[in-house]
């Protein structure tokens, strides 16, 4: 599903990614967790080109995501859910969810809006179809930000800390929209701080350090009997 | 020499109709200011060097000199341009609305570009993000967004056009500070006249500024963005 060759990322002299090799595979939940400045977020925002690589390869559903492509295309495939909601502040949130629908897919409105409450009952907002986000708590609007990636019917969907901007009460109610989603079957690729989410439901965690993968593995594997010893470090700093 | 509010009285009037021209010649040239402004922001923060080249000598060129300047430059430019042998009939009014909106359009262009610099690159990234275009982004999340926060600079730079119109009257277009300059040459009463104009564009001025007030309030209600 999505084949990551040599991916090299500088801002200016920084080189942030040092080279990621990896491949994640149709239904598979990877959850990447490491170090503040580690180049977690960064290398998922290469994901969906928000992050223009510096050097590598990257192919999305097989096709190559390289300055030729229709990135666009690209991106109506992978959802992305970000730390900061970024919710659309002058629209309600089912006008949140429908605009893409109907600009990008050119849906016809009344499918859109019935595709769209069908989203949000499922996030569980079915009755803040017509609030505004300021009206709504965060995890709230964090919910709804998913239910917006969704209306894209995309194929795969990456979270970028999406709990980590939230109360902790906040927190749960959107780890359990995003199980939801991995019991699906919705291939995922979830930068986080939650190891409780990656042990339950990741397929496979990376370990990223200094912009490289220190280790992979399954989440037992990876929490129980870590090989390397920066994860080592890192793993007894959080656990 | 007495004072003589007679006058005053007397050229009401006239001096109404000077002040509807001057409103009217203001929204034109806000309205080409607008257009104007709006591509010029867009283009001061194009990729493309040449683009943003081009606004930034735009937009430099009609700050950095007279409005005066430029009235004279479009009321006498035009005509030695386009090689004219007469100058056709009202063509000052054409060529005083095109000079305040060229010049507005520097302004107003500053004015869009800081709103749209203003709203976080998170909703760009979001919108993005979702499969939007560099342009639709635009068009659904950042101006809707960027509109409501260039309000109040906007309603100043209305007001600072509608009184910089008086300067029109150097081409002779019988707005409010002409007709006042008339009627002073024609009754000899300076002080009356001119507190007259004054209060005139005194209650214009207002009228936008309570406008503006309005708006931002309908506008700002639904969302603190």
């Amino acid at each position: 599903m999505i084949l990551v060759k040599d991916l090299h990322k500088y801002f200016g002299k920084l080189e942030v990614l040092k080279g990621i090799n990896c491949h994640i595979k149709e239904k598979e939940v990877v959850v990447v967790i490491g170090p503040s400045g580690s180049g977690k977020s960064t290398f998922l925002r290469c994901l969906n080109k928000l992050e223009e690589p510096t050097r590598g390869e990257i192919t999305v559903d097989g096709i190559p995501l390289n300055s030729d492509v229709n990135v666009n295309a690209i991106r109506r495939e992978v959802g992305m859910v970000f730390q900061r909601f970024n919710l659309f502040p002058h629209m309600t949130a089912l006008e949140n969810i429908i605009l893409a629908p109907e600009v990008v897919r050119k849906s016809n409105k009344a499918e859109a809006r019935k595709n769209g409450m069908e989203l949000l009952a499922k996030v569980g907002l079915y009755d803040k179809a017509d609030e505004y986000p300021d009206r709504l708590s965060g995890g709230q609007q964090q919910r709804v930000a998913i239910a917006r990636a969704l209306a894209m019917k995309p194929k795969i969907m990456l979270f970028d800390e999406a709990t980590s901007a939230l109360d902790p009460e906040m927190v749960g109610e959107v780890l359990s929209v995003m199980k939801d989603l991995a019991r699906e079957g919705m291939t995922m690729v979830v930068v986080t701080h939650e190891m409780g989410f990656a042990r339950e439901v990741g397929d496979r965690v990376i370990f990223m350090d200094e912009g490289i993968i220190m280790e992979e593995g399954k989440p037992n594997e990876v929490f129980e009997n870590p090989k390397n010893p920066r994860t080592q470090a890192f793993l007894s700093k959080i656990l | 020499m007495g004072m003589n509010w007679h006058v005053v009285v007397d050229n009401m009037p006239i001096l109404a109709k000077g002040a509807l021209l001057t409103l009217e010649l203001t929204a034109g040239a806000v309205a080409i200011g607008v257009i104007i402004g709006l591509f010029m922001a867009l283009a001061r923060l194009s990729k493309r060097k040449v683009v943003r080249a081009g606004a930034i000598a735009y937009i430099d060129f009609f700050r950095g000199t007279p409005l005066l300047v430029q009235i004279f430059l479009v009321y006498f430019g035009i005509p030695m341009l386009l090689k004219w042998q007469t100058m056709p009939d009202n063509y000052q009014y054409t060529a005083g609305i095109l000079a305040m909106g060229l010049n507005s359009g520097a302004y107003i262009a500053e004015i869009f570009r800081a709103g749209i610099q203003s709203i976080d690159r998170g909703q760009t990234e979001a919108a993005r993000s979702l499969g939007m275009t560099q342009a639709q982004a635009l068009r659904y999340v950042i101006l809707p967004q960027a509109f409501k926060r260039t309000i109040p600079p906007l309603g100043n730079e209305f007001i600072a056009l509608l009184k910089d119109s008086s300067l029109l009257s150097i081409i002779a277009i019988q707005e409010l500070f002409y007709t006042g300059k008339i009627i002073v040459g024609r009754t000899y009463q300076p002080l009356p006249m001119y507190l007259t104009v004054a209060l005139y564009y005194l209650v214009m001025t207002q009228l936008i500024a309570q406008w503006v007030a309005y708006m931002e309030r309908r506008l700002g209600k639904n969302d603190l963005g």
